[in-house]
């Protein structure tokens, strides 16, 4: 059946509409996300919804909608049939069986449908204009927030398959690589919209054969590039965070002096220890201020991970790929560390031989926070057939699968009080789906963040679309019409 | 016990052998397997060719389904496996992957995928298909029991295996040696992925070296149609002066050129479909599609010329100008303008996700029980095999799964595996290593 412009089932004209009037501003947020200067006053008549617009207005807040008769699968507090979403200045104001719809509300029709939180990918290298900086070992004062891009069409086709959150992480070329950026994928608004207002800062570690470099075929002349081995990688995360422990005793002993001088002139006096940007962020780390997103595969480098962090007093947040975590699950769960790995990626290389997809139930069976991620623009479209794969290897339950793509993503990346269940209070980023979310013909139709809709497949370019513009197109032999 | 001879030509003096064999050979997976006479009962079967039977037995011996239907007698002494509340369907069949051809992608030396050289149509990948690749069962345990395997990427790779993914050896899984010809058609750009792979140079550049290797294409077709026409008049007693010297390149293409072997080429854009098309008119040659980004675009054409496609992975990334939905669409596309389609993964770790290649187009356009014929009975028919395999109907192989539901849906598992009528261990590398370590003692 053909969803054509206006002939969809959703109600399209008020979905038109709902795009434009409903939704959280970005302004009145904490972070560094901040709209247009001069965001112009909501239009009451908007023109139709062009989400390929590279600039769209921000609208203010105030709307009201609700997804009504829905099958809601909240990730936190199980499923609720037949059930109604009230959304209220882009955040969820109620949800339950018995909700009432407010009056004035704009109403999506839920009938047979499947509602979930936003699904939050743990492991992005979407929208950004660069990923690796990999001439050093160590690059802690790199950062992705700084080549941030709309990515096109990459971005939109991961909103239709109902992601909205990305962890979008340096690339694991060294050690120590760069400072992460978390999105919301604010398609369409202008870059600095994608910053997710407030979430904690994070860092790309890696261990392994990416940073030993041992796949890469060096050009005759070229240097190789320190660590070559498991052994001096350890080094030098030591010696980092040991220069980082220094760095960090100088300031405190200026910062101690300068509030202990006596007047102006001894404190004018005293000389700063050199700024040092690489090591302000490893200090950040130290200081529990910055998330430590750890590209690792084999249990030995886990292993050796988990006692650096031990020694220098810090926690590693995520445990990334993590593909042998599940030797090593227990040791993961005792350090809180989170795991986010593939659902059934294997023997691509040496360090994936042993990769197996009961990992990802395996460890939350012991206990550990695990998360199902893409670390592809492609399987970022699909996550949630990704997920149900925890289901079919260890028999996770259907809420411990979806929790892997949504509420366990939000912890593990420190944003669990705004996003990754369906909770009153919560930011309306919402993925409706045709069919439960883990069948095989299961559509994403609709995909809402802050109550605003960025994606609408009745209203999308589809390829049955396509198809029927270029048959209409077609030049007609005379003989045809008779 | 053991077995695994060739459906029909069982005796059993060498049963017997066999069965004395396995019992001294325990160490390897087939040494677990059973063969005998089961009857599968309880179950819904979905036979794919006629209406599924609720409630329905299926009975297994020899190596063969010796019947399928409601009302069906259990020979004596069968073992009875309980499908209650399960479903029975043929195993499905992956039309290309690299399986037994590669173990762990970053390690050359684990790798037989991709020949020196443009035109090596001699090679025979079932030579170098590894019977015991740990990849193997870790494909069949999802129910993935045949699949199509080659090297690939050449203009000329090569013959195609047809494999059960059950045997000692490459030539006791194989169902057809020689089942196909596996070529590229030249790219001139915007390719990527398999069939594309070509097309990385910059565009000026890239166009000129495909128009060259579109040439040098169609030369050695000429070369070989000239073979074979030699080759006939010799064969018919004639004589050909100066009649060329035995070429291993041009012999291995004669079946082509007479159109008893279909040569698969791995496409991806509309100009490389249209010089596929072009090259089969010229030559008169049988030829399937695989990987093709753009085939929806003359879906009617294929559909009057009775090309099938093999479409897949659906889990890739449209081309930058097609819609967002286009790789998940096509295959209903096709499959509604009449076009006979299977599914493919290209892979081989990943080929047990070939189900879920084709759930992801159900989602978007094609019907459940399309999808189910394209990954068992359509490429039975495609690859020349349909009388054997891709449904369950009595005197076919016996390559049953019995399943907890859709075989198309993730959570879904296979409860029971047949392969050639052996009962199959539901076991492989990583079950093992599941095992292993759920069983770890808390440190």
């Amino acid at each position: 059946m053909r969803r054509g412009l206006g002939t969809g089932d959703w109600g399209l004209g008020l979905l038109g509409f709902a795009a434009l009037l409903v939704g959280s501003p970005a302004n009145g947020q904490a972070g560094g996300a901040q709209p247009p200067a001069a965001a112009p006053a909501p239009n009451a008549q908007p023109p139709a919804l062009d989400l390929t617009a590279v600039s769209l207005p921000i609208p203010a807040a105030g709307r009201l909608v609700a997804i009504t008769n829905a099958t809601i699968m909240t990730a936190s507090n199980g499923t609720i049939e037949k059930g109604t979403i009230v959304i209220r200045d882009g955040k969820i104001a109620a949800v339950g069986a018995d909700v009432q719809v407010p009056a004035g509300a704009k109403v999506i029709d839920g009938t047979g449908k499947y509602v979930t939180p936003g699904i939050i990918d743990a492991h992005s290298h979407s929208a950004a204009e660069a990923i690796n900086e990999g001439t050093l070992s160590i690059t802690s004062m790199v950062r992705i927030e700084d080549v941030l891009r709309q990515d096109g069409i990459s971005l939109y086709r991961q909103l239709a398959g109902g992601t909205t959150t990305l962890n979008i992480l340096h690339g694991s070329a060294n050690t120590i690589g760069g400072q992460n950026a978390v999105v919301k994928l604010r398609y369409g608004l202008p870059v600095d919209s994608l910053m997710f207002e407030g979430a904690p800062p994070g860092i790309k570690f890696a261990l392994g054969e990416n940073v030993r470099q041992t796949n890469r075929n060096l050009q005759p002349g070229q240097q190789g590039r320190f660590p070559r081995t498991r052994m001096g990688v350890e080094d030098l995360l030591r010696d980092a965070f040991t220069r980082a422990q220094e760095y960090r005793r100088d300031w405190q002993q200026y910062d101690a002096k300068k509030k202990a001088a006596k007047s102006a002139a001894d404190r004018a006096a005293l000389i700063p220890p050199v700024r040092d940007l690489e090591l302000d962020a490893l200090v950040e780390v130290l200081e529990g201020k910055r998330l430590v997103h750890c590209h690792s595969y084999r249990a030995d480098e886990i292993l050796m991970m988990l006692r650096v962090a031990k020694d220098f007093g810090f926690r590693v947040a995520t445990f990334q790929h993590v593909l042998e975590g599940y030797k090593v699950a227990d040791e993961l769960a005792k350090a809180g560390s989170g795991a986010s790995t593939f659902a059934d990626e294997w023997a691509y290389k040496m360090e994936a031989w042993d990769a197996i997809p009961y990992n990802a139930a395996l460890m939350a069976q012991r206990g550990v926070v695990v998360t199902i991620n893409s670390d592809s623009d492609e399987r970022a479209r699909r996550l949630y057939q990704e997920a149900a794969k925890a289901m079919h290897y260890g028999g996770a339950s259907e809420q411990e699968a979806l929790k892997m793509i949504t509420l366990n993503a939000a912890k593990q990346l420190g944003i669990d009080k705004r996003v990754g269940s369906i909770e009153v209070g919560k930011d309306a980023d919402l993925a409706i789906f045709t069919a439960h979310p883990f069948a095989p013909n299961a559509r994403v139709d609709l995909t809402l963040i802050d109550g605003r809709v960025f994606f609408d497949r009745s209203t999308s370019p589809t390829l049955e679309q396509l198809i029927e513009q270029m048959k209409q197109r077609r030049p007609r032999v005379a003989s045809e019409d008779e | 016990m053991n077995g695994n001879s060739e459906p029909g030509t069982g005796n059993r003096a060498l049963m017997l052998v066999a069965v004395v064999a396995a019992l001294f050979v325990a160490s390897t997976a087939h040494a677990q397997a059973q063969t005998g006479t089961y009857v599968i009962r309880g179950g819904t079967v979905v036979p794919v060719v006629g209406a599924r039977i609720p409630n329905g037995t299926v009975v297994i011996s020899g190596g063969k389904i010796q019947a399928v239907g409601a009302n069906v007698q259990a020979p004596q002494g069968a073992t009875v496996i309980d499908a209650t509340g399960l479903f029975v369907y043929p195993g499905m069949i992956d039309s290309g992957t690299e399986l037994g051809l590669t173990e762990i992608g970053s390690v050359p030396g684990s790798t037989d995928t991709r020949e020196i050289g443009d035109f090596n149509p001699q090679d025979v990948a079932l030579t170098a298909v590894n019977a015991h690749s740990e990849l193997i069962p870790v494909t069949r345990v999802n129910g993935v029991t045949t699949v199509i395997t080659s090297a690939n990427g050449a203009l000329m790779s090569g013959a195609a295996a047809l494999v059960d993914l059950w045997g000692w050896t490459p030539d006791e899984m194989a169902i057809k040696p020689r089942v196909a010809q596996v070529m590229s058609y030249p790219s001139s750009g915007g390719g990527g992925g398999r069939g594309g792979g070509f097309g990385q140079r910059p565009q000026g550049d890239a166009s000129e070296t495909a128009s060259r290797q579109v040439r040098a294409m169609r030369d050695f077709f000429a070369d070989a149609r000239a073979y074979a026409e030699v080759k006939a008049k010799l064969g018919a007693g004639g004589s050909v002066p100066n009649a060329p010297r035995v070429n291993q390149a041009m012999e291995s293409l004669v079946p082509a050129i007479r159109g008893e072997m279909p040569i698969i080429f791995d496409v991806n854009t509309i100009d490389q479909i249209r010089g596929v098309l072009a090259l089969a008119d010229s030559f008169k040659l049988k030829v399937i599609l695989r990987g093709p980004r753009d085939a929806w675009r003359v879906a009617d054409t294929l559909a009057a010329r009775n090309i099938p496609v093999i479409v897949g992975p659906t889990t890739q990334a449209p081309g930058s100008d097609d819609p967002y939905d286009a790789l998940y669409a096509q295959p209903g596309v096709l499959a509604k303008a009449g076009v006979k389609i299977a599914f493919q993964t290209s892979g081989a770790s990943d080929a047990r996700d070939l189900p879920y290649n084709a759930a992801l187009a159900t989602a978007y356009g094609l019907d459940m029980d399309e999808a189910i014929k394209a990954l068992t009975i359509n490429p039975a028919q495609i690859f020349g095999v349909a009388d054997r395999y891709g449904s369950l109907e009595a005197g076919k192989v016996a390559n049953v799964m019995v399943t907890t539901g859709n075989p198309l849906d993730v959570r879904s598992n296979v409860k029971f595996l047949f392969i050639r009528g052996e009962q199959v261990p539901l076991t492989d590398r990583h079950t093992k290593l599941y095992e292993q370590f759920k069983a770890r003692p808390k440190p």
